[in-house]
């Protein structure tokens, strides 16, 4: 048994190893890894014996024999998977969305008015807060953040909610990628910042358009690059100062965030302790936990997210079915054989590693498979509103559950090999 | 010659208590080494019953199996296997060859797993081949072949590993007449050489007096039945 242990380890390392190739997409291979697979690999097949190496022989070549129902089979658990990481692709890709202005905005603390459900929603403080915030021990810099629910009036009339994120003097919370002019034109008079994304909805065609949001000119300063949105309403980026008066529902010394830096060496949480005790009626948040809160509120509190993970439930759910309906197929299909030989003397820990081991070589090859299309996915939706993204974590709990779910797909088959009787090999 | 089969009051029933149905009843038997038996009876006798239970693959009743000198234990199934792997040799009516296999990995699959070394395992295919006029279909697979080849890797893969018993269940029955006599000339040729106990299991009574020893199964006792021709030892 430990060999089939050993055996399957070694292939669940090489998969997360061939992973990491894949998911940083190194151009250059790393030899140190390179050796590390195939000593693993080597190690692996020394330690089996010529009786499971046999079995690993006779697996391979009982599954290679009929080849079209083998590549449907792989076809079918790959479109699964597929499925599965499409759906958490989504999954990560929204979640990534609705906190990337918060993760680049690269400040340790977010002061907001109490109870702000996720950046999209948040309400006017008064701008006070920041000199608040600056005097608190460990604090080096804080400034503020506009965002609010704006119309935006394209050339043909037609009317797009967008959000409006005001900044303020050090741009901080704006774009992190620029086409076309510079962020600092946002304090030019009349100037916003659009997204390529979203030019089309937007009906921008190129900078120094104008347009008009809630009765105020507007002109196309600068273009930027990748700033997705969750709600649909693409972000316009400007001052605080214009964002006000084209809202016009904040005060000239309101605005809905203050961001703080701690200085180099501060202890982050003690400032975070600290500034809620002096600053009244507000939350103090870190990015992350301001991240995770908004996440939690589109991924959870809209339905969005179980929506997603149930469908990923699905597609793994369609591959543990189609690989165990051909694991069945192809072990019910061989039964004379497995009964032929266990009369030979062949040990019925061998047809089960056998048996395992096709689960585990349909798993690995749908997973290739779906992987090849996933990643494929992934890049031709890598300069598209909706992007499928994955982290490692994710991906390798992804190749994990449905390689484990390949093995669950064997229950049926290993059932039928412990059922053969050798004796059947003289009825046959 | 030494005993190498022996049988003591060997019984078998289906089913227990006033449904049980006796297939087997007190089969006492010996055999010898290079001996060349065959056991005929009429359908439903308990031919397959009795082989199976002298192949080590299903559990008598009653009685002792006797291998070699040694007494089979039935309860110990890894010790079944590892008789099954290195003293019996068995051809199948249908050959039962593996279908994804070439007829040189059917072999080798085999000899590996009734523990021959490379070179040993090399050699005995080898020669195996040769004398079974294999050579030519070392490499395609069992479709490729007629029914007798078939039959006759099925033979080289019974002999592989030298077994003490070959036990052949009807390896005739899907062949002409012509072609079954050749296998079963060629099963004991190889059996006489190897000097194993042979058993083979037919309906063809054309093909009784090739044999050594012909066992008659009735009423699930076995009874010899003088053979048609003089003893070939």
């Amino acid at each position: 048994m430990w060999r089939i242990i050993s055996f399957i380890s070694g292939l669940a390392v090489i998969v997360v190893l061939l992973f990491r190739y894949r998911i940083t997409m190194r151009t250059t291979i790393d030899l140190t890894s390179k050796v590390a697979v195939i000593g693993l690999w080597r190690a692996g097949m020394q330690n089996l014996t010529a009786l499971s190496r046999d079995a690993l022989t006779l697996a391979f070549k009982m599954l290679w024999h009929n080849q079209p129902r083998l590549l449907l089979t792989v076809l079918g658990v790959g479109v699964a998977f597929f499925l599965a990481a499409a759906q958490f692709g989504l999954l990560v890709g929204w979640t990534n969305t609705n906190s990337a202005l918060i993760r680049h905005a690269n400040v340790d603390l977010w002061v907001m008015a109490e109870q702000t459900p996720a950046f999209d929603y948040g309400t006017a403080i008064p701008r006070q807060r920041i000199h608040q915030a600056l005097s608190v021990p460990g604090v080096e810099w804080a400034e503020g953040l506009f965002m609010g629910w704006e119309i935006w009036q394209r050339g043909d009339g037609r009317r797009v909610n967008v959000e409006l994120v005001g900044l303020d003097k050090s741009n901080v919370g704006g774009p992190w990628a620029m086409r076309d002019g510079k962020l600092g034109c946002v304090h030019v008079a009349h100037q916003v910042i659009v997204d390529e994304l979203y030019l089309g909805p937007l009906g921008v065609k190129q900078v120094g358009e104008n347009f008009e949001m809630i009765g105020e000119r507007t002109v196309v300063g600068g273009i930027s690059q990748g700033v997705r949105t969750f709600t649909a309403s693409p972000f316009i980026f400007t001052s605080i100062e214009q964002a006000i008066r084209i809202d016009k529902r904040y005060h000239a010394e309101e605005i809905t965030y203050a961001l703080v830096r701690c200085a180099p060496g501060a202890d982050v949480a003690a400032v975070q302790q600290e500034m809620r005790k002096r600053i009244a009626h507000v939350e103090v948040l870190t990015s992350n936990e301001f991240a995770v809160r908004s996440a939690k509120y589109w991924m959870l509190e809209t339905g969005v997210g179980i929506t997603v993970v149930i469908t990923a439930v699905l597609g793994l759910g369609v591959g543990v079915v189609i690989t165990s309906q051909t694991l069945f197929a192809i072990t019910q299909d061989h039964l004379p054989n497995y009964a032929t030989l266990l009369a030979l003397g062949f040990r019925r820990s061998s047809l089960v590693v056998m048996v395992l081991v096709q689960s585990l070589t349909l798993g690995v090859c749908g997973v290739v498979a779906g992987s090849a299309l996933f990643f494929s996915a992934v890049l031709a939706s890598a300069r598209t509103p909706i992007p499928l993204e994955t982290t490692p974590l994710v991906y390798a709990g992804l190749v994990a559950v449905s390689l484990l779910s390949c093995l669950v797909a064997s229950v049926m088959s290993l059932r039928s090999i412990f059922k053969i009787d050798p004796v059947s090999v003289f009825r046959l | 010659m030494s005993t190498v089969l022996e049988c003591r009051k060997l019984a078998k029933h289906y089913g227990e208590g006033d449904l049980a149905e006796p297939v087997l009843r007190e089969v006492t038997l010996h055999v010898q080494r290079g001996e060349a038996c065959v056991l005929i009876g009429p359908s439903g006798s308990g031919k397959t019953t009795l082989l199976s239970i002298l192949g080590c693959l299903l559990t008598p009743s009653g009685g002792e199996l006797h291998i070699a000198g040694e007494r089979v234990n039935f309860g110990s199934l890894r010790a079944l296997g590892e008789l099954r792997r290195t003293r019996l040799g068995f051809v199948f009516q249908h050959a039962q060859l593996l279908p994804f296999l070439s007829v040189e990995e059917n072999l080798r699959v085999v000899g590996r797993n009734a523990g021959l070394e490379r070179v040993a395992l090399n050699g005995r295919i080898n020669m195996l081949m040769q004398r079974l006029g294999l050579e030519a279909m070392r490499g395609k697979k069992p479709d490729k072949l007629s029914g007798g080849q078939r039959q006759r890797v099925a033979i080289a893969r019974a002999m592989l590993h030298e077994p003490s018993i070959l036990l052949a269940d009807e390896p005739t029955a899907a062949l002409d007449w012509h072609n079954g006599e050749n296998v079963v000339d060629m099963l004991i040729a190889q059996a006489r050489e190897a000097r194993a106990a042979l058993i083979v299991v037919t309906h063809d009574t054309r093909l009784l007096p090739k044999f050594d020893r012909v066992l008659s199964i009735a009423d699930g006792c076995v009874k010899e039945t003088p053979t048609l021709k003089p003893h070939a030892n």
